[in-house]
């Protein structure tokens, strides 16, 4: 009986600890740890569900047909009799060969990305897979300008339900419903509201308004696709943001505006100097939730562009439930999974939330 | 007197904007509510109306689309499945979250800083990385679609209920837990006979949050439902409606189905609004 009564009590506590935490590891070992061990492993295969194919080692291969690119110089078009350099007849512009005439076939097929001027020089893009890496471009413009907008409005929206006025409760309520609404519902109703033609309420009152002809294709033109998903998801998550950013204002200490009326400070001056820097933690933790959400965005696009259009998680979903190609689909999982890191890490060091 | 005017003019304009944004929230739904109540006919009415009416312009509302909703046992099928999956997922989370966020809250052990990392990493994990994993485990498994689903929201629900509770057992005293003990209580009595009733209203938030996040989930649903269709969800029932017979979208149906999923999540918010907003925050402000 050496030990001390204390040491026993301790000894006691860790050990019902450890049974208490146990269920909680298991299930986080088999739905989480395990698959991503499984991920991992798979992604450097060729296996495909439900198929005869034997599965085998294939190293790095499926990274490189997802990332794999070149980059080639496109002739200028010439004219086959005096060699001169064709110029297209309207706008003087030099007109280059076709890509397909210079992009590599074998032995893997290189698709053109897109093209651009580099010094003089027509430079085309190629991708082994360039619907993957137009997810990728997808997903971080959806990003950037989803985050952007839905801080911007969201900081409006608790601005103004911070300030004080009768319908402040009323107000607060309504701004829980975009949240409350299931994604693929909210989803459903702006693909109705975006309908083609007169029908459709945006295109009904862009007619009315005279904007439009009111046949704007909000879902299938492809310069208005973008555009149409970022609206449709501030929408839903700047509410939330919002809701994230009213607590942080509602610490920010009354006597410090009241302080810099005295001294004469603007509405616009107080924002900048109090509210702003004030509000940097809770803006810090807010833009880090949305992005990492919104950089696994799915359901929207899933919803409204399906095969149109992909994000980087619809065509992890397209790959394995549509090509059944678990290989592949584990790899763009975890090019998935490197990208949030590094935004992860980024916006860490940046923000330095670790230390608050 | 210009002064007053100025406050005036202030005035308005803010109104003005409360009203702007007051729409802009409820606009979608509005709509959806407006057309849910029209026929296909006055759906393919151009331009769009703001009420339903009918060709001489009278206010003329239809309830065939709920009427056809609510006999749609597909429909009907997939709230009675998201209504298991979010209720169980919920419970299993609570419970399993609670005792662990007990032990991280309270208790001292070693590796309790590895285990918090751990979970609070689960938190930001993007769930779409193992979604080819959790398809392999869940086929090795052989388990149904339904069961699938429970387990493998288990990724978000658990971390989730367990950081939250975790900070809530923090602040609770360690004086009341000290007085149990030394009554002669043991720490799992302590547990539950003191610590649970403590925190139940911690538990009704965190729960509400962790039933709307697994009623939400659209991705892990459509991927395990893909075969056996009858265990589809919500989301993923809304997402492939079709009508009786195969033409056109069937969109008066689709917003009637969508009101009626909507209603019920709008009403468990507006009475625990207060609630919601402190844990969605506590969430977010300790992570």
């Amino acid at each position: 009986m050496g030990k001390t009564p204390t040491g026993n009590i301790l000894k006691q506590e860790q050990s019902l600890a450890y049974k208490l935490l146990l269920p909680t590891l298991i299930v986080l070992a088999l739905v989480a740890i395990y698959p991503l061990g499984q991920v991992i492993v798979t992604s450097f295969t060729n296996r495909v569900f439900a198929s005869d194919q034997e599965t085998k080692f294939v190293g790095f291969d499926n990274y490189a047909q997802l990332l794999g690119v070149t980059f080639k110089e496109l002739e200028p078009k010439k004219d086959k009799e005096t060699g001169e350099i064709i110029r297209n007849e309207e706008t003087g512009e030099i007109e280059y060969e076709r890509a397909i005439m210079v992009l590599p076939r074998t032995p893997n097929r290189y698709k053109e990305l897109f093209q651009f001027n580099w010094f003089g020089k027509r430079i085309v893009v190629g991708a082994r897979d360039p619907e993957f890496l137009g997810a990728v471009g997808n997903t971080l413009v959806f990003t950037f300008f989803s985050v952007l907008l839905e801080t911007i409005i969201g900081l409006f929206l608790a601005l103004v339900v911070n300030s004080n006025f009768k319908a402040k409760g009323l107000m607060r309520t309504t701004m829980l419903i975009p949240w409350a609404v299931i994604t693929v519902v909210s989803a459903r109703i702006w693909q109705w509201m975006l309908q083609p033609g007169t029908a459709g309420f945006f295109n009904m009152i862009m007619y009315r308004l005279g904007l439009s002809d009111g046949q704007a294709s909000f879902l299938t033109n492809s310069a208005l696709q973008m555009p149409t998903m970022v609206m449709v998801d501030v929408w839903k998550t700047a509410p939330y943001m919002a809701l994230l950013l009213l607590a942080g204002l509602q610490m920010i200490p009354k006597e410090l505006y009241e302080a810099s009326e005295v001294d004469g400070a603007g509405k616009i001056r107080q924002f900048f100097q109090i509210t702003l820097p004030l509000l940097r933690p809770s803006l810090a933790v807010a833009l880090i939730f949305r992005t990492l959400d919104a950089l696994r965005v799915f359901d929207v696009f899933q919803v409204l562009m399906s095969s149109k259009m992909y994000s980087m998680a619809s065509y992890n979903y397209f790959q394995l439930i549509q090509n059944r190609a678990m290989g592949l689909s584990s790899a763009v999982g975890m090019i998935i999974f490197v990208i949030i890191m590094i935004f992860s890490i980024i916006y860490i060091r940046a923000f330095g939330v670790d230390q608050t | 007197m210009r002064r007053q005017t100025k406050k005036k003019i202030n005035k308005v304009l803010f109104w003005v904007v409360v009203v702007f944004v007051f729409i802009y929230l409820v606009f979608p739904f509005y709509w959806a509510l407006n057309s849910s109540f029209k026929t296909e006919n006055q759906l393919m009415m151009t331009p769009a109306t703001f009420v339903p009416r009918d060709a001489e312009g009278n206010f003329a509302p239809t309830f065939e689309n709920y009427k056809s909703v609510l006999t749609n046992p597909t429909f009907m099928r997939a709230i009675l499945n998201s209504t298991i999956v979010g209720g169980v997922t919920t419970l299993i989370a609570l419970v399993i979250g609670s005792f662990s966020a007990f032990a991280l809250g309270k208790l001292r052990f070693k590796g309790k800083k590895l285990f918090l990392y751990l979970v609070l990493s689960m938190t930001m994990f993007p769930q779409v990385t193992v979604l080819a994993g959790l398809y392999a485990v869940i086929n090795t498994l052989g388990i149904s679609a339904m069961l699938s689903m429970i387990l493998s929201y288990m990724i978000f629900t658990l971390p989730f209920t367990t950081w939250v509770l975790t900070t809530f057992f923090k602040e609770l005293p360690v004086e009341i837990m000290q007085s149990a003990q030394v009554d002669g209580a043991t720490a799992f009595q302590t547990f539950y006979y003191i610590l649970m009733p403590l925190t139940a209203p911690a538990m009704v938030t965190t729960g509400l949050l962790a039933f709307i996040a697994a009623w939400n989930e659209y991705l892990f649903a459509l991927t395990f439902t893909s075969i056996e269709t009858q265990a589809r969800t919500i989301p993923v029932a809304i997402s492939l409606f079709t009508g009786k017979i195969a033409r056109q979208e069937p969109f008066g149906e689709i917003m009637a189905g969508a009101i009626l999923v909507t209603i019920p999540i709008v009403i468990l918010v507006l009475v625990f609004q207060r609630r919601i907003v402190a844990g969605l925050t506590a969430g977010a402000v300790k992570g």
